[in-house]
């Protein structure tokens, strides 16, 4: 039995806390859940004539997802999305090594002027690129002036750009895990390493890596999960021949006008983000990986 | 003297302004354990760190066999460390943190496997040579960093405070394992500590720093016996200290008396006060008026009372206070011969004797 039930107070003040789940658990149900559940009753359904959603029981729209013409986009979203990946850990890796070993008292100062640029909308960061990138923009103007070409170089709306948009926007999710347990790690581990006859690179690679595994994979995976589905970046800095899974669903709801579809598209990326983040979920709840 | 394994030339390391390491000379030989034991900052780990080349003097050579190793990186001197923290590789099993230097040094796959199994047999670990670090105990582990230097039979060893984090029993236990692998290796281990009782057990030569110097370097015995400065003396053991005052030839006035010590040292004047040590182990008690029963004919004596008196089960420690102010502790071992109803009463007179050979004139 529990024993906060045995003293008097104990049963009424835990009612009266339990009361609090309410504002909460309602807030949830009303702005999360019924629409997923609107979502998910509607990407059974179908469009009729005038081009409104009705619900109903086919499953066309998850066929049209895995047809030939959309295909495509998925696997090119999963490979943007792992390209990023794998960007933001060679870049995040030693700016957070950096960081965490060598940053001394200004540790806190160069964390935070990489959270600080996090805090404006990414939206309009993303603008800020394509003032950079564009064939008339900053860079190009630059390379131009200076003789390095004649003509300005297409950078824009092409696949290097988009995944340089969402390294920009997700970084900061790779380096904060790293930081973490970079920064975690008994520095004699790696003099160990050392000690025992490893060079340099033996003991980054038997010991350093190995003994931070934790924030990579927290970093992989929390970089991942919001860049397969971005829209944004492949929106303002690509173009058709760039478009992800997230510009997709974007247009069903908007420019198609196709919502069951849509909502085929949303319930299919839903599922394959929930195996990743239930992955993740029990390799943290083994301790093996950082829980932001 | 055997080969010798280090020497240590002159060496100081300075961080920004602040001297860690000041002019330190020490030379170790081939399969000698060499202590270095001395209070939190003297520069102990700092001198290890320089010789496992994690710090680069600032000034002086390090020689390994003869050889200049100050600008060697650590992972190409034959020598290992176990850190205090023991810095266990923990996404390792047991084997293959044993077995980590060897496969850096590309040695071939059979022979990593005996000479793991022998270092498994010799920290006496073999039944949990696959568990990961996480699942061993705080000995366990110890060990484990123990055996995963040894493996690679360095010319050195060193060890930085290695029993520092193990309860008090199994620490006893542990000095008494490592000193005997010690003498089955026959590695040089140079053994740092801020435990005195762990150096005196355990090493052939102990140096004493302070402040980042040598203050004293020789055998346990030596260190103990004569320490050649107040700090030394205070800093291993308990010693009562004591004023005095030179007079002709040996004699040493404290307070009224006159005590003939039969080597005063060179350099002290008539008229010069010294300091005087004398161990409480070597402080006789006994009651005034009463048969004489510890204090000796041959001894020094004054007289005090009883200030204080802490049972310690092997005998008793008495804090003593003498006409002048001045206090004294002596220890006194319980024997065989005490008499069962014997016991000490704060405020008793005492006559306080030991003989003049165990007094330690300090400069
Ligand atoms: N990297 C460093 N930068 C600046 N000062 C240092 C550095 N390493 C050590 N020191 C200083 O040098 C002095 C000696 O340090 P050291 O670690 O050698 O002491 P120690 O004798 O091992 O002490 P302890 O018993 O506490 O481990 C200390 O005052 C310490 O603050
Ligand atoms: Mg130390």
């Amino acid at each position: 039995m529990d024993p906060a039930l045995d003293r008097g107070e104990g049963l009424s003040s835990k009612r009266f806390w339990d009361w609090f789940i309410f504002p909460g658990g309602i807030w949830i149900a009303l702005l999360f859940a019924i629409p997923l559940f609107l979502v998910l009753a509607l990407s059974f359904g179908h469009v009729d004539d005038f081009g409104r959603g009705v619900y109903g029981f086919s499953m066309d729209n998850y066929k049209d997802v895995f047809d030939s013409t959309y295909v495509p986009v998925l696997v090119r979203s999963v490979g943007y999305a792992l390209a990023t990946v794998i960007l933001c850990l060679l870049v995040g890796y030693p700016v957070a090594y950096f960081i965490a070993r060598f940053g001394g008292k200004y540790r806190y100062v160069l964390l935070a002027a990489l959270v600080i640029p996090f805090f404006v909308n990414y939206l309009v960061r993303t603008y800020a690129w394509v003032a950079l990138l564009a064939d008339q923009g900053l860079v190009n103007n630059l390379l131009v002036d200076w003789g390095l070409t004649q003509e300005p170089i297409q950078m824009i709306n092409t696949p290097f750009a988009v995944i340089g948009g969402l390294v920009y926007g997700y970084i900061i999710f790779m380096i904060l895990p790293l930081y973490g347990s970079i920064e975690r790690m008994d520095p004699s581990v790696v003099e160990a390493g050392k000690d025992l006859y490893g060079s340099p690179l033996q003991t980054f690679l038997h010991v350093t890596l190995p003994a931070t595994q934790a924030g990579i994979l927290a970093g992989c995976v929390l970089v991942f999960l919001p860049a397969v589905g971005d829209f944004v970046s492949a929106q303002l800095l690509g173009g058709p021949d760039t478009y992800m899974v997230g510009n997709l669903i974007q247009d069903q709801f908007f420019a198609a006008s196709n919502w069951p579809f849509g909502s085929a598209l949303t319930v299919v990326m839903m599922l394959f983000l929930a195996v990743w983040m239930v992955f993740y979920l029990r390799r943290a709840s083994k301790g093996e990986a950082e829980v932001l | 003297m055997a080969e010798e394994a280090i020497r240590i030339e002159s060496v100081t390391k300075r961080f920004g302004d602040f001297v860690a390491v000041d002019d330190v000379d020490i030379s170790i030989a081939q399969g000698e354990f060499f202590s270095l034991l001395g209070p939190s900052g003297c520069g102990k780990t700092t001198t290890l760190r320089m010789l496992a080349g994690f710090e680069v003097p600032t000034e002086g050579r390090i020689l390994l066999e003869g050889d200049p190793v100050e600008n060697v990186p650590p992972h190409r001197r034959n020598v290992n460390m176990v850190f205090q923290s023991y810095a266990l590789f923990e996404h390792l099993d047991v084997e293959n943190n044993i077995a980590f230097g060897l496969k850096r040094k590309k040695v071939a796959k059979d022979e990593i496997k005996s000479r793991v199994t022998e270092a498994l047999e010799l920290v006496d670990l073999s039944a949990k040579s696959g568990a990961r670090p996480n699942e061993l105990s705080g000995g366990q582990r110890q060990r484990v960093a123990l055996a995963r230097a040894l493996v690679n039979r360095p010319r050195v060893l060193l060890l930085d405070e290695p029993l520092g984090a193990l309860d008090l029993k199994l620490r006893r236990q542990m000095q008494i394992e490592l000193k005997e692998i010690q003498r089955e290796v026959g590695i040089t281990f140079v053994y740092v500590t801020h435990d005195q009782e762990e150096a005196l057990s355990m090493s052939d030569r102990i140096a004493v720093m302070s402040d980042g110097r040598v203050a004293q370097c020789g055998p346990p015995e030596e260190i103990y016996e004569h320490p050649t400065e107040e700090f030394v003396a205070g800093f291993i053991g308990i010693s009562n200290l004591l004023q005095g005052r030179v007079e002709s030839g040996n004699r040493v006035r404290i307070g009224d008396d006159c005590l003939e010590v039969p080597d005063l040292g060179d350099g002290h004047g008539e008229g010069e006060t010294v300091q005087i040590a004398v161990r409480p182990e070597k402080v006789a008690v006994d009651e005034v008026g009463g048969e004489p029963y510890r204090v000796e004919p041959d001894m020094f004596t004054v007289e005090g009372e009883i200030e204080s008196k802490v049972y310690l089960g092997v005998g008793n420690q008495l804090t003593l206070k003498l006409g002048d102010g001045s206090r004294l502790v002596a220890l006194e071992q319980a024997t065989y011969r005490m008499k069962a109803d014997e016991q000490w009463e704060v405020g008793q007179r005492v006559t306080i004797g030991w003989h003049p050979e165990h007094c330690m004139i300090l400069s």
